[in-house]
């Protein structure tokens, strides 16, 4: 018996180690998104308001994949972006606070993200960056606030590459024009991007489209350790 | 024996939270994209290209359907390199994957004939 507590014990803690979740589930915490069943997702370029001039970039190129992975449709990146340019939108910051529904007469966006970095420090000695990032998605019909969170991540990368079995991927890849300091940090932004989606609402090409509502919505306010094996 | 049962549940429920798999599978999407928005340069646009031809025609996701945007994008890149034929080609694929595309990609092939 006492075995058993024990090893149920174990598993539990386990399986939380996975995720750290609120109480509260997502068809409560963000209930706009399975009220308005958004589907086409506009992302705007990242505000940054780090002294990390560098650190859009390696937001902006990271944004897709876990939003689209999530079942959602999303706009093409780059054309989106050139034309956000040509119409002089391409600084998000002056949309923040303002009306959305020209992005869903000329993308045909039911939601828009804004991605703000607050914080991108690098400490020299050891391999450590430290960034606070929040994401906001807001409808293009009401203007309101369907998902919010904001993350104050801590990524470790003195993690050893060695080869990685599972985990290798991103960072046994190294493209030849970019160099490995870069590579690192585009590494540092895809871990906050894919820890905070995690828990986004599934969309339409999902299978867990609808049904996920019961699901534990992740904190609002996160503090989190990740590296390069973060997946 | 019972240690062995446990010790392979524990790894069960841990190898459960690594190795899902995903909708879509996007090569070295990340970094191509990076470069691409970075540099721009010769390199990094035929980088990004052949990442684009490897999204499409290895396909490797669940859902066995090239992901949003691919097609419009690298339809894009197509079109700064003047192939002009090929990339409307690719622009038009992406509403027949995704038909909610139509309103921002027929305003796109507006742009193109004017």
């Amino acid at each position: 018996m006492k075995k058993l507590i024990y090893t149920i014990g174990i598993a539990i803690v386990f399986l939380s180690s996975c995720t750290t979740t609120s109480k509260i589930p997502k068809s409560t915490a963000y209930k706009g998104i399975y009220d308005e069943q958004p589907l086409s997702v506009l992302l705007m370029p990242p505000i940054n308001r780090s002294t990390n001039v560098e650190a859009k970039e390696y937001f902006h190129s990271t944004l897709n994949i876990p939003i689209a992975n999530a079942g959602f449709y999303v706009i093409p990146p780059f054309l989106s972006m050139e034309i956000l340019k040509k119409e002089s939108a391409y600084d998000a910051e002056l949309f923040l606070n303002s009306s959305l529904s020209k992005f869903h007469e000329v993308f045909g966006a039911d939601v828009v993200v804004f991605t703000i970095i607050h914080k991108w420090d690098k400490s020299g000695f050891v391999a450590t960056v430290k960034v606070e990032v929040e994401y906001i998605i807001k409808s293009t019909k009401t203007n309101e606030i369907l998902y919010t969170r904001k993350g104050n991540v801590t990524y470790d990368a003195s993690v050893s590459t060695g080869a990685g079995g599972v985990f290798g991927a991103l960072a046994d890849i190294t493209l030849s024009a970019i160099n490995t300091a870069a590579t690192k940090y585009v590494d540092v932004a895809r871990a906050c991007n894919a820890y905070t989606f995690k828990d986004l609402p599934a969309g339409k090409y999902s299978p867990n489209y609808k049904i996920d509502g019961e699901q534990m919505s992740g904190k609002k306010n996160y503090k989190v350790s990740l590296n390069k094996n973060y997946r | 024996m019972k240690k062995i049962i446990f010790i392979s549940i524990s790894v069960l429920l841990l190898a459960s939270c690594t190795t899902q798999k995903t909708l879509y599978s996007w090569g070295k999407y990340e970094l191509t994209s990076y470069n691409y928005l970075k540099n721009t340069d010769e390199k990094s646009i035929q980088e990004i290209i052949e990442n684009y031809q490897e999204i499409i025609e290895t396909q490797k996701g669940t859902r066995n359907v090239v992901p949003p945007g691919v097609c419009a994008d690298y339809g894009f890149i197509l079109l700064q390199e003047g192939q002009k034929e090929k990339g409307k080609q690719m622009l038009m694929k992406e509403i027949v994957l995704y038909p909610e595309s139509k309103i921002f990609i027929e305003r796109i092939l507006k742009m193109i004939e004017e």
